[in-house]
Parts: structure tokens; C-alpha cells; sequence
């Protein structure tokens, strides 16, 4: 695509500024949690922390109470099985519905249709009330304070299979019929060829659904009623809103929350990022 | 070849080829074994809360989820719901928004994903910078927003900032003028523009070069390219995009709560729907299950009246071309 | 997409900045106390034919309450109790756990259980628990929480919020600490320079924290005696409602600070003359300010209004679907009635509380003289806890109407014509 000298630099210039803004938060984050609240309630604003020794987070990692470590570890466990398994289950389903619904005159005509149509209808119903019943179910079946609980019922994401769905509609047919060609089934099709092929769209789904698992508060802390089931969302409440928190310790523990998603993101960027690059076959 | 996409991307639909009749029986076997494990889940963990939840809705299930008979109150709660001034200034409240942020989230993140086209170097750090949000929690973001940047003291960076301009401090989250929709929709955009620029970028990848460059042989450049070309292109993607971003609308939730709420309640402005429903059906320590399950049934019926209308709105302008 | 709920749909991430539940200012007293424990919960040792319960607690903000409850737990002979230290959002987890077949045998919850809770059988009738110990107890805890003229809770410790003033400002300023609604705005605006405020309660200028309040500052009640109707839809509380505004359109409120109403540091850094904030700060401004702070109720507000603080109670509730009822029952009344000691400990050494019986204020180091003391005369004279018939719906619509008459400027009397159809309503649900 040809473009000017012009509007290139243009667009590196309106992208410079966005993307200055859109670090502000962090480095508020920062200087925040670097700094005494004196200095942050002050009426002229300090662009640097003054307390760059802080022993906040110090404290906050050893705090035995809190058990920051340990939460870390039970959060990075469920939010890795969890991304995983999400996936696994969604880009199956996804798949099916984009190119395997039924066709012809059969009763299962219109399946596709039908199972689409339920995955969408989960998609539009908030959460806010029907967690109870949920968790009375999931009290009932015995998963309290065990994986399973913490887990299995977060598998069965309407909205990574829609996604992965509208992805499988555009996704090439030349590469599946190639394959099909070459003797492959559907499920060698699926594994060897199309997954391969959709990095990208698996690189960002799972990379939402790590950071849901990894930010979720609520049905981990019905759930996770042992201690040591306690993810770090809970964890950091906890140390949050324990007496006489003051606002650098508000945004230490923001940070904690925080930077191992960004860790993790940075890392698995350039996986994502390759993904997204190759999967523009046209 | 255009065509061939276009249809692709609407329907779904493979091309029928010869030689298939053995793998058709086979074909609806696989599907369900590529669904099964999704279907299992989805019914036994989505759908029987979402019908006992429905059926709570009959009755006047307070703190508990097995009724009694006599608690049945048919249509009551929803009655009341719908009689509830403040739910439905709620809802009216929220469907502006909707139809304000939707097209602003999607312009924004559209506007992000064409212009990390344009560039080449440095694309990888830009993409970073506007996705790595995205991994910020919603009450870690709002804690920022209300605490630091929109704080009405003198020191909230933003009235800083104002001040400096030589204007007075503004209470951001006060009440007394509507710029607590700054804070939110700031909020909303910074929280949510990464991901959906992502998928943007996916989509905008498959349109294949061979296209762009058929299209500037006939001398399309810019404005013409992007509409004629890579608007149509988008297709699905912007189907789905836009979907997401009016279900994520009316169940705004958390950015909301944790901005402007207060140990004495939320106040009755910028208040979503489904805040509403928490405060008066589990907030408090009530657990008001009927009500709360009949809230969420009528929310669900608006959002998917949104999606049908969008769905088929989306559709029709497909038809036109 | 729902960005903060797994992709399950579920899971929303609902931590406020603060602890525990919302809605109302019935348990914002409570729940400002915020959270935080001692050391790791331990089981009490379990042995043959004695009764096993489980008790619940949530965290609280001071360090050692954990370890101190463990211990009275430990040191219960004829049961063995294992106490249970919930993090987060508490009141959502007991409610939840109350739903499931293990429910917590004795738990504790802000001001007793709610209404709700006693209408669908879900606590047990602790009026004989109480007996004739009733009389030992501040009747103005008790009383508001009495619901089919039975008691549901015993109080474990008594939570206040009341007036803070700067001595030494008002003394300079000759001023007395108020004890009328219009000395409290003629001192705020007094003693409102350009950098110290008048009077601070809050970011959003004390609608929420002081709703309630000023209700029974007027004069009134919250729901009228006979249960069926709210009580202060008169028009002398409109022109309480209506004085409120003037002051905050006024010179004398501080609407802004560098931290919420709950947290002193306002009232100690001197960016405001007073602060209503509550009695756990009171640590804290002794060691700032010395003597050079006092405390008070809230002003009465019109002609019939009376001075009044808010207060609160968590209360130890015993479930009807525990393993053993009875033992439940018969530990609570050991640790919560006859266990004078404990209760005096749990209240004061622990940050500063009230206990639940006024007679052992006296026995209580931090509540013999000073502030402290006058916070307990406070609470005793002029305390008031929410009645239990003020639901979460009645307390949002309550919240809504002061917020916009307060702060848009709407028109008190049919804002709250709002409130009374609900709480008709509602009311007429309890009956």
C-alpha cells in the first residue's frame, strides 16, 4: 500500500500521543505507590515518586497473613488451566459452528442454528444474580475449595466460541480442502492444519481469557473458601482495605495485582503478535 | 474472488465440492463431537442457573433458591420492575450510552488498528502499548481513575492540569454537572480499545494485498480505498465487534461500581441497570433473588432486542452491496 | 464483552475500594473498619461427644482480633468450635453459604441478620439466649432490631461514627462545639480559611455517610411504629433536607479532601475543622492531636430535632440449619453474655470499641476518661442503630432522593414521595 511521507508521519505522531496518554494510568500507578501520601495529596503536582525506597511492597510480600506468594501461585495455576482448557473447548465449538453445522434435510438441519443461537443467548445475560444459583449448584455437587470448582464451571465461554466462530468463517478454505485432499478427516483437518494456522486469534483469545481468569474476584471468593485456595484478587483485598491502608499502599497493591498479567503479556507478545501477522492469508 | 469472500465471511457456508457423500453422514457426527464438550458445559453450567434463575423470578425468593409454593408471585417482580422509575431511568440512561460508546469504541479502535497499519517500525511497541490495558483490572483501573487522575481535589491530576489552564478544581464524580460521563466513557475506552483493536488487526490482515493493489490500479487511494475495499472487508469482524460492544454496554457493571459508589450506596446518576439491580436485590446483605433474577431476564430481553436489531441492521447493509 | 467476568460469564469482580457490603449507612459504620488479621486460623482441638460448630467471622482491619477469637473459641468447654476468617466481600459469603447444605453454625453479621433472613427461617430466635441479660444490654442497640418482638442477635462490640472538632480552632474562634444544625454552619463557616475547611464528611459532601443521621438528628425515625410507613415524610424534615443543601451550597462544607470521610487524615493533616468520621480513628488523632480534639454528636437539626450518632453492632447469629442448634445457641450465650472479659478484651484491645454492655465501658482503660468516654455517653445518650425493617431497596431509594435533593437541588417532598411508595411497599412485604 503506497502512502505518503506525510501521512506516515502523521500517523507516527497521533500514535505518539495516544500512546502517551495511554501510559498515563501506569505511570500514575507508579509514582503513587512510590511515594508518601504527603507528597501525593499535595497541591502542585510531583512528576517523580520521593519515596523510591518504599518498603511497601517488601511488607506487602511478606506479610504472612495476606500469603501474596502463595495466592500468586493457586492464581497462576487457574488462570493457566483455565485459559488452556477454554480454549481447547472453544475453538472446537467454534469450529464446528462455522464449518461442520449440519446441512441438508435431516432433523439436525438446524442444529448449527440452534446450538449458535444458545451460545449467543449466554453471551447476552448477565451474571450479577445468576452466580447463586451457580454456586448453590456447584456447593451442591461438593467443589468447594477444591479446582474443580474453582475451574470447570469458568470452562464454557460463549464468548470465545463466537469468536472463534466469526474467526473459522473467514478462515480460508483452500488450506482445509488442500488437506482434505490429502485424505485427512475432520479432526486431523482441525489439529493439523486450521489450529496451526489461527495463532493469532487463539494468541488473543487466550490472552483475554488469561487476564479474566487472573482479575476475577467474586466466584473465586465464594469458591475458595480454604485459605489455601485463595487466589490473589482475594488475596489483595485483603491487604486493601485492611485498616489504616493509605493511598501509596492502595496503588502498591494495584501493582501487585497488575504486574504479573503485563509480565505475562509481554512475554507471550511476540507469539501473539507473529500470530496475528501470519494469519493474513488472503 | 471478492464475491467468493464476501459470501464466505456472511454465511459461513463451505463451497459444496463432489465427491462428499461419505464424509456428509460423517460430517454431522463430527460436529457433534466437536461441540459436545462446550454443550455439555454450557447446559450444565450456564443454563440450569440461567432457567432456575428464571424460574426464581416467579416467586418472591428472598434468601433462598428453593421457594415455596406460597411465594409465588407470578409476574410480580417484573411488575414491579417495570413500575420502578428508577430502573427504567436506568435503562433509558443506558441505552443512550450505548448508542454513544458503541460507535465511539469501534471508530477509536478501528482508527488505533489502521494507523498501527500505516507504520512499520516500532508497530510491535505501539500494539503493546494500547493491549497491555486490557490486562488492568476494571477495579485496579477505577481505583486510578477516581483516586488519582479524577480525583476532585485540588491534586487529582486531571484538575491539575485544568488548573494550571488557569481554571478551578472540578468535582469529576460530584453530581453537579454530568462530567462524571468523561471519567467513565475515559475509563471505558482506555480499559477496552486494545482488545478490540486487536481483533481489528486480524481482520484487517486477512483482506489480502492482491485486493489493495487491484484496487489502486483503478486508482483508488485513501477514503476511497477504506471504503470500498476494507470497510466490506470487515464484515464479520465488525458483526461481531459490534455485537460485543453493546452487550458489554447494558452490562456495565464493575467500572461503574467501583468509580462512583460510596460506603453510603451509589449515587442516582450514571447508575447502570445492573448496578441498580445489586443495590436492590443483593446489596446490603439482602438477597432478593426474585427480583434480582427478574432484572436480569428483562435486561437480557433488551440486549438481545440490541443484538437482533444490529444483527439484522448489519445484515441488510451486507444485502445492499 | 464483559471484560472483568471470565469468559464463563461469571466471576465479576465486585471489590469495592472498601470493605464489606453497601447501600445504606446501616453498616457503613461496620464496614469502614476494614479488614485485615492476625495470624493464620487454627482449629480448636476436637475430641469425642462434644458438639462440633463452625463460626464465622469477617476479617477484621485491627491486627490480633484473629488470634483473640481463636482463643475464646479454644477455650469453649462443652463444644469444640473452629473459627472461620472470611476474606472479601463477607456478607455475600455468609448469604451465599446459607444457601447450601454446610451452613456456618454461629456467624456474626452486621447488626444481626437481616430481615429477609429471619422471614425465610434461615436464623434462630435468640430472645431466652438473652434472657434476662437483656436488661444489662444499651437498649438502643437492641431495640431497633427487634423484629416480630423477638431478638435475633446478640451484639458483640458496638461500632460508632460521631463529630470530631479542632479544639484549639474553636477555642482561638470562640466558638462552642455546636449542638444545633445552625451553629454547626455558622462555626464550618467561621472557621473556613483558604486552606482549612468548615466541616468534612466525605467526597461527596456527606450525603451518603450522614443519611441516616440526619434524619434522626430531625427528630424522626426511620420507619414509623406502627411498620407500615416510613416516618419522616413531614415536612419538618424537608427543611432539615433543605438547610443540609444551603450548607453545601454554602462557604462552610469541605467537599473535597485527600482522603474519604472514613479515614481521620483530613481532620489530623488540618485540612478540615471537623470531620465526621468514626470511633476507630480515635487511636490515631489521640496520637496526632494530643488533647487538642473533641467529640460530639451530630447537631440536632429544627426545633424537634436531638443530637444523634450512628452506631452499629455486628451480632452473633446461629443458623436453624446447623449441625447442632442447641450447642450453637448455648456457645453464644457463654462467649457473648457471660463472657464479660472477652467481650471487654474484643472491644478494646483491638482498636477502639464500645462494648455491648454499657457497664463494662467502665471496666474498658480506653473508654474511662477523655474522648473515649464521651463517645460511650454518646452512643448510650444519643445512639441510634438502623431498624431492621429498613430494607437495602427502601435504603437505595432513601440514598437516591437525598442525593438529588441535596445535591441537584430537586424538591424534598417529591423525592421522598418516591420513597414512601417504596417503602410501603416493601414494608408491607415484612408485615
Amino acid at each position: 500500500m503506497r502512502q505518503s511521507r506525510a501521512s506516515t508521519i502523521g500517523a507516527y505522531v497521533v500514535l505518539g500521543v495516544l500512546a502517551l496518554v495511554f501510559l498515563v494510568p501506569f505511570y500514575v500507578m507508579i509514582r503513587n505507590a512510590f511515594s508518601t501520601s504527603s507528597w501525593i495529596s499535595s497541591p502542585t503536582w510531583h512528576l517523580l515518586p520521593n519515596n523510591w525506597g518504599s518498603a511497601n511492597f517488601a511488607r506487602l510480600l511478606a506479610n504472612t497473613n495476606v500469603g501474596i506468594i502463595q495466592a500468586l501461585g493457586v492464581s497462576a495455576v487457574i488462570a493457566v488451566i483455565q485459559t488452556v482448557l477454554t480454549l481447547l473447548i472453544a475453538a472446537m465449538a467454534g469450529y464446528a459452528l462455522a464449518r461442520l453445522a449440519p446441512t441438508g434435510r435431516g432433523p439436525m438441519r438446524r442444529a448449527g442454528s440452534v446450538v449458535l443461537g444458545l451460545t449467543l443467548g449466554t453471551l447476552m445475560v448477565p451474571s450479577t444474580v445468576t452466580f447463586i444459583p451457580s454456586f448453590v449448584m456447584v456447593a451442591g455437587l461438593g467443589w468447594i475449595s477444591s479446582f474443580r470448582g474453582l475451574i470447570v464451571p469458568l470452562l464454557f465461554s460463549a464468548f470465545a466460541v463466537f469468536l472463534y466462530r466469526q474467526y473459522f468463517t473467514g478462515f480460508p478454505v483452500e488450506l482445509e480442502e488442500a488437506a482434505r485432499l490429502d485424505g485427512a478427516g475432520y479432526w486431523r483437518t482441525f489439529w493439523r492444519v486450521v489450529m496451526p494456522n489461527s495463532i493469532g486469534i487463539t494468541g488473543a483469545i487466550g490472552t483475554i481469557t488469561f487476564i479474566g481468569a487472573w482479575n476475577a474476584f467474586l466466584w473465586p471468593l465464594l469458591i475458595g473458601q480454604d485459605r489455601s485456595y485463595r487466589t490473589v484478587q482475594v488475596a489483595l483485598s485483603t491487604f486493601m482495605t485492611s485498616q489504616g491502608v493509605d493511598v501509596p499502599e492502595l496503588f502498591t497493591g494495584g501493582l501487585v495485582a497488575v504486574i504479573p498479567v503485563v509480565l505475562v503479556f509481554v512475554v507471550l507478545q511476540r507469539f501473539l503478535v507473529e500470530g496475528v501477522e501470519r494469519s493474513g492469508i488472503g | 474472488m471478492q464475491a467468493q469472500a464476501v459470501e464466505r465471511s456472511l454465511t459461513g457456508e463451505r463451497a459444496v465440492t463432489s465427491g462428499r457423500r461419505r464424509v456428509v453422514g460423517g460430517r454431522t457426527f463430527w460436529f457433534w463431537v466437536f461441540v459436545a464438550p462446550f454443550l455439555a458445559g454450557l447446559l450444565t453450567f450456564v443454563y440450569v442457573p440461567i432457567v432456575w434463575s428464571g424460574y426464581l423470578s416467579l416467586f418472591d425468593a428472598r434468601n433462598t433458591v428453593t421457594p415455596r409454593p406460597d411465594q409465588f408471585v407470578g409476574f410480580g417482580n417484573y411488575v414491579s420492575l417495570l413500575t420502578d422509575k428508577a430502573f427504567l431511568t436506568s435503562l433509558g440512561t443506558f441505552m443512550v450510552f450505548t448508542v454513544v460508546i458503541v460507535p465511539l469504541t469501534y471508530a477509536f479502535s478501528l482508527g488505533l488498528a489502521l494507523l498501527l497499519q500505516r507504520i512499520r517500525v516500532a508497530r510491535t511497541f505501539f500494539r503493546s502499548v494500547f493491549f497491555i490495558p486490557t490486562a488492568v483490572s476494571y477495579v485496579i483501573a477505577a481505583m486510578i481513575w477516581r483516586l488519582s487522575l479524577f480525583n476532585g481535589a485540588r491534586f487529582g491530576m486531571v484538575n491539575t492540569i485544568v488548573r494550571s489552564l488557569g481554571g478551578t478544581a472540578v468535582g469529576w464524580l460530584s453530581g453537579d454537572t454530568p462530567v462524571y460521563w468523561v471519567v467513565l466513557v475515559s475509563l471505558r475506552l482506555w480499559l477496552q480499545s486494545g482488545f478490540y483493536m486487536i481483533l481489528f488487526i486480524a481482520g484487517l490482515n486477512r483482506i489480502g494485498q492482491d485486493m489493495y493493489e487491484a484496487a489502486a490500479l483503478d486508482g483508488a487511494t485513501g477514503w476511497k480505498l477504506f471504503r470500498h475495499i476494507t470497510w466490506p472487508q470487515l464484515a464479520s469482524t465488525t458483526a461481531a465487534i459490534v455485537l460485543l460492544l453493546v452487550i458489554s454496554a447494558f452490562q456495565a457493571f464493575d467500572e461503574f461500581y467501583n468509580t462512583l459508589a460510596t460506603i453510603g450506596g451509589y449515587p442516582p446518576f450514571a447508575r447502570p441497570p445492573l448496578v441498580y439491580l445489586y443495590l436492590i436485590s443483593l446489596g446490603g446483605g439482602s438477597q432478593n433473588l426474585g427480583l434480582g433474577s427478574a432484572g436480569t431476564m428483562i435486561l437480557t430481553l433488551v440486549i438481545v432486542v440490541f443484538g437482533v436489531v444490529q444483527l439484522v441492521g448489519t445484515r441488510r447493509l451486507e444485502a445492499k452491496r | 464483552m464483559t471484560h472483568h467476568a471470565p469468559l464463563g460469564g461469571r466471576g465479576i469482580s465486585r471489590r469495592g475500594l472498601l470493605a464489606a457490603s453497601t447501600g445504606i449507612a446501616a453498616t457503613a459504620v461496620l464496614s469502614a473498619c476494614g479488614t485485615n488479621s492476625g495470624l493464620s486460623s487454627s482449629s480448636s482441638s476436637s475430641s469425642v461427644g462434644k458438639a462440633n460448630l463452625s463460626q464465622w467471622y469477617h476479617e477484621y482491619g485491627e491486627d490480633g482480633v484473629q488470634a483473640a477469637v481463636t482463643k475464646y473459641a479454644a477455650a469453649y468447654p462443652k463444644a469444640s468450635v473452629s473459627v472461620k476468617w472470611t476474606t472479601g466481600d463477607y456478607e455475600k459469603a455468609v448469604s451465599a453459604a446459607l444457601l447450601t447444605q454446610t451452613v456456618p453454625d454461629v456467624f456474626e453479621y452486621a447488626n444481626g441478620p437481616t430481615a429477609d433472613m429471619i422471614l425465610a427461617g434461615e436464623v434462630l430466635d435468640l430472645t431466652d439466649v438473652l434472657g434476662s441479660a437483656k436488661s444489662q444490654f444499651n437498649a438502643s442497640i437492641i431495640t431497633p432490631r427487634i423484629f416480630r418482638d423477638k431478638i435475633w442477635a446478640i451484639p458483640q462490640t458496638i461500632d460508632m461514627q460521631m463529630l470530631y472538632y479542632r479544639k484549639s480552632l474553636f477555642d482561638k474562634a470562640g466558638l462552642q462545639p455546636p449542638t444545633t444544625f445552625a451553629a454547626l454552619v455558622d462555626a464550618a463557616a467561621k472557621l473556613t480559611t483558604k486552606d482549612v475547611g468548615g466541616f468534612y464528611a466525605g467526597s461527596d459532601s456527606g450525603v451518603g455517610v450522614l443519611g441516616l443521621l440526619l434524619l434522626w438528628a430531625a427528630g424522626f425515625n426511620s420507619i414509623s411504629s406502627d411498620g407500615k410507613n416510613v416516618d419522616f415524610d413531614d415536612p419538618a424534615f424537608y427543611s432539615a433536607l433543605a438547610a443540609y443543601k444551603a450548607f453545601r451550597d454554602g462557604t462552610g462544607l469541605l467537599r473535597n479532601a485527600s482522603a474519604e470521610w472514613y479515614d481521620a487524615a483530613p481532620f489530623i493533616n488540618g485540612e478540615a475543622a471537623m470531620q465526621w468520621t468514626g470511633l476507630w480513628a480515635l487511636p490515631k488523632v489521640k496520637a496526632a492531636l494530643g488533647d487538642d480534639f473533641g467529640v460530639a454528636a451530630f447537631p440536632a437539626i429544627g426545633s424537634a430535632g436531638k443530637p444523634a450518632v450512628a452506631a452499629g453492632a455486628y451480632g452473633a447469629c446461629v443458623a436453624a440449619k446447623g449441625t447442632d442448634p442447641d450447642a450453637a445457641k448455648a456457645f453464644v450465650k457463654w462467649l457473648w453474655v457471660d463472657q464479660e472479659d472477652d467481650q471487654v478484651e474484643f472491644s478494646t484491645a483491638f482498636g477502639t470499641h464500645i462494648p455491648a454492655k454499657p457497664a463494662l465501658a467502665a471496666k474498658a482503660t480506653p473508654l474511662a476518661s477523655g474522648a473515649g468516654a464521651a463517645a460511650a455517653k454518646l452512643v448510650a445518650d444519643n445512639g441510634h442503630v438502623p431498624d431492621i425493617r429498613w430494607t437495602t431497596a427502601i435504603g437505595t431509594a432513601y440514598s437516591s432522593a437525598l442525593t438529588n435533593i441535596i445535591v441537584k437541588g430537586a424538591d424534598p417532598k417529591t423525592e421522598l414521595a418516591a420513597v414512601v411508595s417504596t417503602a410501603k411497599t416493601e414494608l408491607a412485604k415484612l408485615a
